[in-house]
């Protein structure tokens, strides 16, 4: 006698708690697939931004490090992101054995959107051109 | 009553049925899809990390190679005397390197042009000889698609100013350029321009009398 008594309960249809648990449960498989293609794209992105900098910054210094044999070069990197600013000179040696002809400088590769800086040091010639 | 109700119970009726498979198919549906676009996606992202690792990997060889020039000389059979082997226009180099991408042992002849694909790079071992010849018979590499290539090249006038220019013949010449410059542009505008700067050490600037073959012939 009881057992049709379930039955009756059950075959009605599903009841809205079902439903709703059944929904939450594809919208929240949906919503971490969806979060999967989000992040992968953000690394993406993150990755090849990366990427593209680190050429910058490296084609930046070897542009500076040309200071090290000459004094003067033709500006020509197209991108200027990275910008080179020379700061002091490195305090000479107190005591010298020889007088000097090159001397440490200081400098630095700024990127100001993105609140970065490289210092680094490079030989300059001291000689004065006429 | 008591008739009627063991019927409804036996079973669906046709419309749960089909409201059931309906509502699973909706379901299967959306996740199927779901899982497509992402599955989809992720392959297209990894194509487009894929292409960037190889323009950086691009960059970072031509870049390694420049550093490596190396004043590689060979005797003009015409003139007997002895030439550095650098030719540099402002659309193609050619140039004789200590690197080689394959780690081979020994020299390595490189030429670097603009197709209409894009970038294309030859690569010939480099003996004592002039590798132009081998050069020409080899078949290039697509090395940078949709990419094209400039070069510049430093240059010290007598007022000691340094300047770029875009050419540089190392046969007439008889050095190599203090640096050089690359630029590889690309052809859409979405994808942004790619710049190397190589200095040449000073000791590899190794300065040949010129024609001191027919000198010593005399």
């Amino acid at each position: 006698m009881t057992k049709p008594e379930q039955h009756k309960r059950r075959s009605q249809g599903f009841t809205l708690l079902e439903v709703i648990v059944a929904l939450a449960i594809t919208g929240f498989i949906l919503g971490s697939l969806f979060t999967l293609v989000a992040g992968s794209k953000q690394v993406t992105w993150r990755a090849e931004d990366s990427l593209l900098r680190a050429t910058r910054i490296r084609a930046a210094t070897n542009f500076a490090l040309l200071h090290n044999e000459f004094d003067e070069v033709e500006e020509i990197l197209v991108n200027d992101d990275y910008r080179i600013e020379a700061l002091e000179r490195v305090e000479p040696p107190a005591r010298k054995t020889q007088p000097q002809i090159m001397a440490l400088q200081n400098y630095q590769i700024v990127n100001d959107e993105r609140q970065e800086q490289y210092t680094a040091s490079r030989w300059i010639q001291l000689y004065v051109r006429e | 009553m008591f008739v009627n109700k063991p019927d409804r119970l036996n079973g669906f009726t046709l419309i749960e049925v089909i409201l059931a498979l309906a509502l699973t198919t909706l379901l299967l549906g959306l996740l199927s899809t779901g899982v497509y676009i992402v599955a989809e996606d992720w392959n297209r992202n990894t194509d487009v990390l894929d292409e960037s690792l190889d323009e950086a990997l691009v960059v970072l060889q031509v870049d390694r190679a420049l550093h490596g020039v190396l004043a590689h000389s060979y005797t003009n059979l015409q003139t007997l005397s002895r030439q550095i082997y650098f030719i540099g226009e402002d659309d193609e180099l050619s140039f004789v390197s200590t690197v080689s991408p394959q780690r081979e042992a020994g020299l390595t002849a490189w030429n670097l042009s603009n197709d209409a694909e894009g970038v294309y790079v030859k690569l010939v071992p480099a003996y004592a000889d002039n590798p132009q010849e081998r050069l020409d018979d080899s078949e290039g590499t697509l090395l940078l698609p949709n990419y094209s290539v400039e070069f510049r090249y430093l240059y010290e006038d007598a007022a000691e100013s340094h300047q770029w220019i875009d050419e540089w013949r190392g046969e007439e010449l008889q050095q190599l350029p203090f640096a050089i410059y690359v630029r590889f542009e690309p052809d859409d505008n979405d994808d942004e321009v790619l710049e190397i700067v190589a200095p040449i050490k000073a000791y590899r600037h190794r300065q040949i009398t010129p024609n001191s073959g027919r000198i010593q012939s005399l």
